[in-house]
Formats: structure tokens, C-alpha cells, sequence
């Protein structure tokens, strides 16, 4: 399975080709033959890559690995798999109503900027109140449900545009 | 499992009003605590110290290892029943460790009308031994009570679940091969005279501990004989006459020595192996849960967020993220100890039952103690549910979680009305364990549903009748009905009744549980199955 790794805001997938008699991993594509020269404690380490020889540091804080390397420090993340399946759902437009039941207040209006898990709207069902929060940063296209409509399970209660860039 | 991304804001208005008034509720419940453990009327406390006794609290501090927790349960047992007059329902129980064992800790309270007996006191002590029963947990009786409290006889004597219970539970402890000791600091009347009788071993105070079936009151009534307290079952009989009791001692500290030499003498436990991970302390406060949990019961909240201020680092590796998203399913540790959790959010729908139902066949598959966290309005009504078959979805859950092998513990985290509360393991399910947060509430229904149901009903009595409606008269219904509810709704009445093992502060739920998990597994897992699933 590739890995993805980010590296100054972008992302990059790594991929182990063969483990024998050499690592080789592909980058982005391009492989690369590696040997492990060791660790020198301290977090000190160092790679052979195609026959040339790199040293670094590294470390590691909290969920991220900081590696210093040639006197510039980098910061690498990885990218959970898990959490990309969580957030595929994160960029649907539809302020959707999880519950049938009815709208008891609708706190933005059309045009309104919002930031992901504000509240767009309030729905009550089975004695409960429930936030709609927006599922992305953007802007209301429109309000499709007023205070006091009925709505059925999965239906828009409002809709999400892109805020246009500059904005 | 990955760690969960809190989206809450801690400056926002919302979280700032909720946090104030959770806190306050924490607070509120702090101080009723604490007024039930320690606030007695300085006449009572004279007499115990003129009698050389120290109060119950005392004891138990001496008793437990120095510097371990003590899981207090129901500490506000009684606190709306007998007009307040039974605080804890005059007795104390909870797990504590006695060299370096998990123990069940049951002690009467001396401070309240000589330890008498109140029904709820009954109900307290059967509840402490049947979790001492299904948790397999030695227990200790702190034994000075006075006996049953005549007046309420009726309430405390006759039924299965009475007085009676207590001894057949001690019975069947023994016979489990779960050992018992009494210390006996004070009196043991009529039917409390045989928990010493029933325990493996048993210390008596000279002096101050007698054990009788009929003190010297009733003898001379009965017989005409008279006799002192002493002589009819003070220590030196007991100990050397009767053999009621094992070991004679001259304080209580000596009684409460001994008795931590013999518990050091029982057998190592036998817990069940399950792999323990190293502890991780939640990465998010918990303190954050009083902004978390709404001000209104009816306002709906991210169990997620929950979860991440109670489990090992906020890890979840949760289960079907994707499906029956009103019930959050998934796998944490607390303490290092691996759980099933199922959460609440929002109603339960033919999807999520069915999830829930699944999820818990898998962890008495894998050998996962379950965790129900409770926020329940019930299962999704109308046309179109009934016809999916929402009852029996909701009938699957039932089956898989009644049925379960592993341990079950749950924690009323805001709303538990009407049949989610069984699904979710309610009070009925026999869950180890289950705790209740200071904003809980519970009912069949709500108390405005309720009130509005009712003043209907009569609304179209008067109607029927072909009476003149009498709106003044339909809205007294409807205040009374509104009012009795809201009382019963409450987290105190529940906890007064014992229909929960306590209510706790929501920051204390994480450690709560894990000495709850820990005890829970001196015991064997329950027997595997299940009845009929209606499909």
C-alpha cells in the first residue's frame, strides 16, 4: 500500500517496490534504491540513495516527524487513510437535515460566509434539537427551508457555494 | 485507531453559557455530596465519639490501601425519599483495594439513626452484593446498624428483593468461593446479625460490636429474661462461646488490622487475561465536557467529542463511520483496557439498530467489554419506520445486548427516554455498572410530552361528556402532570431510588470506568448466544 506524506503543503506517495537484495521505494513515480547506514543516536541518522550518502536528523512530536536535514528543518506528516475516508463526505454542498422532523430556526441567510461546523439551521425531531453545521467553509447560495417547515430525512436545508477567489 | 479532531470552540458564546451551567450543576451535585456524607446533627456525632466509635467514613479510610481511590456508588442514594433524614441511605458502598485487592466495601452508617435500616438502605446493600455477585469482588462488611427501620417494615422486609436478598447473596457469594469478611463495630440485630454469621471471617470490637437476633429489649419482652448487651453477644462470647465470631479486638483499629492481615491472606485474583495496553490520559481536557454538554436537554451534541474526553489519548478506530450515523460505534481503551463503545447521535433509526446490534456481536466475539453512553429520545416513529420494521431492528438490539457475555457499563450522559433507554443497556440490562451525569434525566416520555398527552386526554373527556370545557381545569392537569415529571425526570430522584450506581461529576467518568472495567474482570465471561433474531 503507498503511503502519502506531506512535505511543505504537498503531498507525495511512497511506495515500497522490493525489500530484497536492496530497498528500493518509488517517490512520486521515480525509484529510488536505498540503504540504511544507521542510526547515530540522538535522532541522528543517515541514508545511502543511489549511492549517495545523506545525513539528517530526526524527531518526532506529537503526530509529526521533524527532520533537519542540510540546515533547513522540515516538517513531515502522514496521511491517515482512515481520516481521508472520514473527510470524503466534508465537500458536498447540502446542509442536510439528518432526521425528518420540522425547522425551528434558520441562522443564515443567503450570501453569509461561513467556516466548516458553524450552524446554519436548527432542526427539532423526536423531542430533540439538532445544529446543521455547514460541512465546508464557503458561502450560502440559498436557504431552501424556512422557521417552521416540515423536512424529510437527508433533505437540503441549505445549499453552499464556493467562495469565489479574493473573497 | 487515530486520534479524534475536536471542531468544538472553546470561545464561543455557546460553549461559555453551557460550561457555566454544567459547571454549576457539577457543582451543585458536589455539595449535596458532601452534605450527604459528612452533615449530621452535632447530637449524633457526640454519641459516637462519647461511645469511643469512629464515623463509617473514618473507618473505610483506614481500611483501603493509603493513597488508592475509593469508587463510591450511589452516594445520594435516598436523597429525596424520607423526607432527607436517610442520607446515602445511611449506608456506604464502593470498590476500593485492601492490600492490593479490588474489594466490595459496604459499610452501615452509625451517624443516622444508629445505622437502621430504611427500605432504600435494603436496596443500597442487595445492589452492593449483586455487583459483588457479577463482578466475583470479596467483600468487607463495616457492620453497626441497629436493624431493619420498624416503621417501613413493609417496605424493606418481605418481597424477593428485601431484606432477605442480602443473606441469600452472601450465600451465593461463598458458594461462587468469593470470600466475605464482617468487622463488627457495632450492633448486628435480628436479620443483620447473620451477615457476620454469613461471612467467611469475622472481627468484633470488645465492648461496642454485639451480634444478637433479638437485642436485650425484645428478650425480656419475649421471655422475660434479662440480660445485658454484653453477655448476650458482645465479643468475648461470640469468640469464645458461640463462635459466631473469629477474632476479638480491643479497638477498631485492631479490628480493621486484622481485618487487612486476612484480607492479605486470600488468594491472588483470577481475572480474566486480556491484553492491557499502556494508560494514555485523553489529549483533550475533560474539563472541556461541562461547554460540551448543551444547557437544554433538548439540544442535541457530538458524542465524539465526548468520547475524546474520556478514552486512552482520544484514540477511536470507529466501526461503519459511514452507516447508521445516529449511533457511533467504535473501539478506544480507557486506562489501557479495550471497550466497545456505542454512543447516541441522535435517534436510533432501522440502519443504526442494526449497526448497534452488529457492532455488539462483535465485541462479545472479540471479548470486549461494552460502554454505552447514553443520550436517547428513543427509536424513529411514523408511517414509514413501522413499515421498515423499526420495532424489530430495535428488537435485534435488544437481543444482542441482553444476551451479551462481556461486561456492560453505561453512563446517562443527558436524555435516556422511552425503549432506547433499553437498547442502550438501561437499568433493566444488569450492566455492571452505570453511572449518571448531574444533567441527566429519565422518563418514559418527557414531562411537556407527557403533560400535553394528559391534558389532551382530559380536553376530550369533557368534550365526550358534552361538558363545557373548562380550560382552567385542563391547564391545572397539565401544570401538576408538568411538575411531577420534572421532579421524577431528575438525576437525584433517579440516584435516590437507586436506579443507577451514582451520579458523578462528567470529568471523573474516565476514571469512574476504569475501576469499573478492572473489577469487572474478576469475573468469568457470561455463557455465549443468543435467542431468536426477528429478521
Amino acid at each position: 500500500m503507498a503511503l502519502k506524506l506531506t512535505l511543505a503543503g504537498r503531498t507525495h506517495l511512497v511506495e515500497i517496490v522490493r525489500r530484497r537484495p536492496r530497498l528500493v521505494l518509488s517517490i512520486d513515480g521515480r525509484e529510488h534504491e536505498i540503504a540504511a547506514a544507521g542510526e547515530g543516536g540522538d535522532g541522528r541518522n543517515s541514508l545511502e540513495i543511489g549511492g549517495d550518502s545523506l545525513h539528517f536528523v530526526r524527531a518526532q512530536v506529537g503526530d509529526s516527524q521533524l527532520v533537519h536535514l542540510k540546515g533547513r528543518g522540515y516538517e513531515v506528516g502522514w496521511v491517515d487513510p482512515q481520516a481521508e475516508i472520514a473527510d470524503a463526505g466534508a465537500d458536498h454542498d447540502e446542509v442536510k437535515s439528518p432526521m425528518p422532523g420540522r425547522v425551528v430556526s434558520v441562522s443564515r441567510i443567503a450570501g453569509d460566509r461561513v467556516l466548516r461546523g458553524e450552524t446554519v439551521a436548527t432542526i427539532e425531531s423526536m423531542k430533540l434539537q439538532m445544529s446543521l453545521p455547514a460541512p465546508r467553509d464557503g458561502r450560502i447560495a440559498a436557504i431552501l427551508r424556512a422557521e417552521g417547515d416540515a423536512v424529510e430525512k437527508d433533505e437540503a436545508v441549505a445549499r453552499l457555494e464556493a467562495l469565489s477567489p479574493g473573497s | 485507531m487515530r486520534k479524534i479532531q475536536s471542531t468544538i470552540n472553546a470561545s464561543s458564546a455557546e460553549f461559555r453559557r453551557n460550561f457555566a451551567h454544567n459547571k454549576r450543576l457539577a457543582a451543585e451535585f458536589r455539595e449535596r455530596q458532601e452534605a450527604a456524607r459528612h452533615s449530621r446533627p452535632a447530637r449524633d456525632l457526640a454519641r459516637i465519639a462519647k461511645q469511643g466509635k469512629m464515623r463509617p467514613r473514618e473507618r473505610i479510610e483506614k481500611l483501603i490501601d493509603p493513597g488508592t481511590p475509593f469508587l463510591e456508588l450511589s452516594s445520594l442514594a435516598a436523597n429525596m425519599a424520607y423526607g432527607g433524614e436517610a442520607p446515602s441511605a445511611s449506608c456506604i458502598a464502593g470498590i476500593g483495594i485492601v492490600a492490593g485487592k479490588e474489594t466490595m466495601i459496604r459499610a452501615d452508617d452509625c451517624t443516622v439513626k444508629g445505622g437502621a435500616w430504611y427500605p432504600l438502605t435494603v436496596k443500597k446493600i442487595v445492589r452492593a452484593l449483586d455487583i459483588a455477585l457479577e463482578n466475583r469482588l470479596p467483600v468487607i462488611h463495616l457492620c453497626d446498624s441497629a436493624g431493619g427501620f420498624l416503621p417501613l417494615q413493609a417496605e424493606l422486609f418481605p418481597d424477593r428483593q428485601m431484606a432477605g436478598r442480602i443473606f441469600r447473596n452472601q450465600s451465593l457469594l461463598s458458594k461462587l468461593g468469593v470470600q466475605q469478611l464482617a468487622l463488627v463495630f457495632g450492633h448486628c440485630t435480628a436479620g443483620g446479625a447473620y451477615i457476620p454469621a454469613l461471612s467467611d471471617y469475622s472481627v468484633i470490637v470488645r465492648g461496642t460490636g454485639a451480634v444478637f437476633l433479638g437485642g436485650p429489649p425484645l428478650v425480656r419482652a419475649a421471655t422475660g429474661e434479662e440480660v445485658s448487651v454484653e453477655e448476650l453477644g458482645g465479643a468475648e462470647m461470640h469468640t469464645s462461646v458461640s463462635g459466631v465470631c473469629d477474632y476479638p479486638a480491643a479497638t477498631e483499629e485492631e479490628a480493621i488490622s486484622i481485618g487487612r492481615d486476612i484480607v492479605r491472606l486470600w488468594r491472588e485474583p483470577n481475572k480474566i487475561a486480556g491484553r492491557r495496553e499502556p494508560a494514555e490520559a485523553p489529549a483533550y481536557d475533560p474539563e472541556e465536557l461541562y461547554g460540551i454538554l448543551p444547557d437544554d436537554i433538548k439540544r442535541q451534541f457530538e458524542m465524539r467529542e465526548i468520547i475524546a474526553r474520556i478514552v486512552d489519548g482520544s484514540r477511536f478506530h470507529e466501526y461503519q463511520p459511514n452507516y447508521g450515523a445516529t449511533l457511533v460505534c467504535g473501539f478506544a481503551n480507557i486506562w489501557g483496557f479495550k471497550v466497545g463503545i456505542l454512543a447516541n447521535n441522535g435517534v436510533l433509526f432501522n440502519d443504526s439498530s442494526l449497526k448497534g446490534a452488529h457492532f455488539i456481536e462483535l465485541c462479545n466475539q472479540n471479548e470486549t467489554p461494552l460502554l454505552f453512553l447514553q443520550n436517547i429520545t428513543g427509536y424513529m416513529v411514523g408511517r414509514e419506520y413501522e413499515r421498515r420494521g423499526i420495532t424489530k431492528d430495535g428488537a435485534k438490539m435488544i437481543m444482542a445486548q441482553s444476551c451479551s457475555r462481556v461486561p456492560k457499563f453505561t453512563v446517562m450522559c443527558n436524555g435516556s427516554f422511552g425503549a432506547g433507554n433499553y437498547g442502550m443497556c438501561g437499568r433493566a440490562y444488569d450492566g455492571r455498572l452505570l453511572f449518571a451525569w448531574p444533567n441527566h434525566q429519565i422518563g418514559v416520555m418527557g414531562g411537556k410530552q407527557a403533560a400535553n398527552t394528559l391534558a389532551d386526554v382530559k380536553l376530550n373527556q369533557m368534550k365526550r361528556g358534552g361538558e363545557a370545557v373548562d380550560r382552567a381545569l385542563v391547564e391545572r392537569v397539565r401544570e401538576e402532570t408538568l411538575a411531577a415529571y420534572q421532579e421524577q425526570l431528575s438525576a437525584y430522584y433517579s440516584t435516590s431510588e437507586l436506579w443507577d450506581d451514582g451520579i458523578i461529576d462528567p470529568v471523573d467518568t474516565r476514571n469512574a470506568l476504569g475501576v469499573a472495567i478492572s473489577a469487572s474482570l474478576n469475573a468469568p465471561l457470561g455463557e455465549p448466544g443468543y435467542g431468536v433474531f426477528r429478521f
